[in-house]
């Protein structure tokens, strides 16, 4: 037992110290690139697990992030062309999106699986449609686009920015492990092996669909919009765009969909080589989409999934060659 | 090492993915027996046909069948080896007619060229199946049903014919027809390996029988046997 | 005309409706396997000035094969694990043609033009082009010898059983494994005969995919699964209301009204008119 509790305070305070000097690197001189990716690094992890939330624990394979996102990056931009600070820009851009997702959340949500899929796919198509007829705010925009640079950013730093998404990024991966240990997360998982046998175990379907829909967008806006504040512009084929579902789906799938530490290895893996990537930029997509067929032919259940799925067929293989000497010297070689 | 052992089942393990539902079962069928195995509910009975049909494969342990290893040949290589199974709960093609239902079961190769021979065949066994070949297999009743499924089964022109839970949701008199129908296929040359939850009616008709309890072989013997065997009185007759 | 571009519609949607009936995998690539199909003809037009509908000699075995490849190596794992490893699996083919399609032939629009593709016919007050009336024409026949295939040969047979009923199909001794790979080959061949139509008729971009996918997906919901009659209803539905809505609100926005209908159909009817 006290073992157990040592344990568990060493590795308390290792993740503390690893955010300590996380938060302290734009002061402690750590090189811009670094800072860079570490943002873009958090911006993404919140966006992949909010997106994990969805589609690995509640089995719901959600494809309008974009719509959220865009969402988002647009009532920043409309409220900082009103006058207001950028961060209310943020907040405000969670919000919106999240009363979106709750909006289309009970037409949506009468439908299952793969007709949720589809239906989640048009949804950023119209939008991006609507964005590109309708100009908020501003005068009129000459030629084709409705883009919008953003105000009021001038004066941000990278730093400020980077904090932002330190504590975004953490908090997802906090928000995600306190959802899984709460009645929510235990009434998504059982939602997600079959809706209709939790809906006569008393769970009410809807209303946690809600929920989990309408915080993955929360967190999924904020995240958008802040990534808009780094970027200065905004229009509705960046905004509402396909690449950022690809984006999450990569960052979630590689490292393992379903687990709480896939998204973080995936998204690791993905911020990287999207660096490495930039130099292709004709091809970045096509490598990714690659990447993704490769992921799902060979493991599927991503880096994580394989792991763990290798471990319980080496154990098993051991159950069975306990009597079998010759056996036994074979699995040691191998393992 | 009898020469007419048609199948023989080796110490097989088998898993649903991490819960283990047979354990080191062995059995044996001979050419021209009928066989039941027997026991109650959730004991295994599906998986053990599954496996010896390839729907399921053994983690360990092996599945002969006349002379060779088939634990993990795919079904539809194991029909083309002369072994057909009537699933539990029939499973018919239900927007197929019963004539489409019982052609596709003559799917492999070996069993088109007798097609014709073998449909003759199935409608002097079922006059009634006959009677209703344009009739959608969804409209049949229950125990048509099972006739289509039995049917379809032999279509394949099987050695060895698996059938799962038979008797499940039928009238006694229906029950009583379709076991009169197994001992005329037997005496086709069809040897039979049956599955069935109520054992007085397995050890009337079968010539051996294994009992089964959660996942492994109790007991085993000759059907005459079983029925006076105590534990067998005691457990399932209740005397 | 709504009514004529309708059979266009049918003929795309048809092949989503042959895979999801049958092997019950949603192919979202399948709207950019149609685009693949405009954009062989176009090569075929513009290298070798082969006309587009006889290139489909060469546009339909090639998808055929291609098709059947896709199914076997790639979809037939992930169909086994899960509907949603399915569906990651088929988005990503999507990217991967989307992408490849815009460095092969460039990002800007393009689309089939032949002699015949500009000539329109005149009936009472209004001008049909002529390759709507082909469209249909085109529907028509495919739809009739999918269904005589579909229920006269052994292999439609199978195929019929593989969707009733995947476990007492294997039991039949029907290689199931293989039979996807025939259905989905079946599918991608429609989808060159629709890619090379849809060529004609429309201009088309490396993106143009997703947007006859969702077209698709409408009719194939509004028709019902399983039900080629119903597909083709379906697709003249959509091609009618589609054109209506493009008489009313301009052209611009005709995409935008069949969108919000696919949508209007997901939410009053989950499972399709005719759809078991």
């Amino acid at each position: 037992m006290k073992l157990a509790v040592r344990r568990l305070r060493l590795s308390f305070i290792s993740v503390i110290i690893l955010i300590a000097i996380l938060a302290l690197s734009p002061i402690i001189n750590v090189p811009k690139y670094l800072i860079l990716y570490l943002f873009l690094f958090f911006i993404y992890l919140s966006m992949a697990n909010m997106w994990n939330l969805l589609a690995g624990y509640s089995g719901l394979i959600s494809l309008c992030p974009a719509a959220f996102i865009g969402l988002a990056g647009y009532t920043l931009t409309i409220a900082t062309w009103l006058g207001y600070a950028w961060y209310w820009g943020i907040l405000l851009g969670g919000i919106v999106a999240a009363l979106f997702a709750i909006l289309i959340s009970y037409p949506v949500f009468r439908m299952k699986g793969i007709y949720f899929a589809i239906a989640t796919l048009i949804v950023p198509q119209i939008l991006r449609f609507i964005f590109s007829l309708w100009k908020p705010v501003g005068e009129k925009v000459y030629g084709g686009g409705a883009g919008y640079i953003i105000k009021g950013i001038a004066d941000v730093s990278q730093s400020q920015l980077y904090w932002i998404s330190l504590v975004i990024g953490v908090g997802s991966i906090l928000l995600v492990r306190y959802i899984l240990r709460s009645k929510l997360g235990l009434g998504l998982a059982a939602i997600r092996d079959n809706d209709a046998s939790a809906a006569s175990s008393g769970v009410d379907v809807l209303k946690l669909k809600v929920s989990s829909f309408a915080i993955s967008a929360f967190l999924t806006g904020i995240a958008g919009a802040t990534y808009y504040v780094y970027s200065g512009y905004i229009e509705p084929v960046s905004g509402f765009g396909i690449q950022w579902l690809i984006a999450i789906m990569l960052a979630t799938v590689i490292g393992g969909i379903g687990t709480e530490a896939g998204p973080i290895i995936g998204t690791i893996i993905y911020v990287f080589l999207s660096f490495l990537l930039t130099r292709y930029s004709n091809i970045s997509l096509l490598i990714q989409g690659v990447i993704l067929v490769v992921i799902m032919s060979l493991a599927p259940k991503g880096i994580i999934g394989f792991i763990h799925d290798t471990r319980t067929y080496l154990s098993l293989l051991q159950f069975f060659t306990k009597r079998c000497e010759w056996c036994r010297a074979k699995i040691h070689k191998v393992s | 090492m009898s020469e007419d052992i048609l199948l023989s089942v080796n110490h097989i393990n088998v898993f649903h993915g991490s819960f283990q539902a047979l354990w080191d079962i062995s059995l044996a069928v001979k050419t021209g027996e009928i066989v039941a195995i027997i026991g109650a509910n959730r004991a295994g009975k599906s998986t053990l046909l599954d496996t010896i049909s390839g729907l399921a494969h053994p983690a360990s342990g092996s599945v002969e069948f006349d002379g060779k290893d088939i634990s993990s040949t795919e079904p539809f290589d194991i029909v083309d080896l002369g072994i057909s199974q009537v699933p539990e709960g029939r499973e018919i093609f239900p927007d197929m007619t019963v004539f489409e239902n019982l052609k596709i079961g003559s799917y492999n190769h070996k069993a088109r060229t007798k097609r014709a021979q073998n449909l003759q065949l199935v409608y002097q066994l079922f006059p009634t199946l006959e009677e209703r070949k344009s009739q959608l297999a969804k409209t049949l009743s229950g125990g048509e049903q099972q006739m289509l499924a039995i049917g379809r089964g032999l279509m394949s022109d099987p050695k060895l014919l698996l059938l799962d839970e038979m008797s499940l949701g039928l009238a006694p008199i229906i029950i009583n027809e379709l076991y009169k129908v197994l001992r005329k296929i037997r005496e086709m040359g069809i040897t039979i390996l049956f599955v069935e939850q109520n054992v007085r009616l397995s050890l009337k008709q079968a010539d051996r029988a294994y009992v089964i309890e959660t996942g492994r072989v109790v007991l085993s013997g000759k059907a005459s046997e079983l029925r006076e065997e105590e534990k067998v009185k005691k457990a399932y007759f209740g005397t | 005309m709504g009514i004529l571009l309708g059979g266009l519609y049918a003929v795309i949607a048809l092949g989503l409706s042959l895979v999801f009936g049958v092997v019950k995998e949603m192919n979202i690539a399948h709207g950019d396997f149609v685009i693949l199909g405009s954009y062989i003809a176009y090569s075929a037009l513009t290298s070798f000035g082969i006309d587009p509908i006889i290139s489909l000699v060469i546009g339909v075995p090639l998808l055929f094969v291609i098709g059947f490849a896709v199914q076997k190596y790639l979809l037939n794992r992930t169909y086994r694990v899960s509907a949603d490893a399915t569906l990651i699996m088929t988005f990503g083919i999507s990217i991967i043609l989307q992408n490849t399609f815009q460095l092969i032939w460039s990002p800007m629009s393009m689309g089939l033009s032949t002699p015949y593709s500009m000539e329109s016919l005149i009936i009472g007050p209004i001008r049909v082009p002529l390759v709507y009336f082909l469209n249909f024409l085109v529907a028509v026949i495919v739809m009739v010898v999918i269904s005589e295939f579909l229920k006269r040969s052994y292999l439609g047979c199978a195929i019929r059983a593989a969707a009733q009923n995947r476990k007492a199909a294997n039991l039949m001794g029907i290689n199931t494994y293989r039979i996807y790979a025939f259905t989905f080959a079946i599918a991608m061949a429609l989808a060159a005969i629709a890619g090379v139509f849809l060529g004609l008729t429309f201009p088309f971009t490396p993106v143009s995919g997703t947007s006859f996918l969702i077209i698709a997906f409408g009719v194939v919901v509004l028709g019902g699964l399983g039900s080629i009659i119903g597909t083709f209803i379906g697709g003249i539905f959509f091609g009618l209301a589609q054109t209506l809505g493009g008489y009313f609100f301009g052209i611009t926005a005709q995409m935008l009204v069949a969108y919000v209908m696919v949508l209007l159909a997901l939410v009053v009817i989950p499972r399709g008119i005719f759809g078991r």
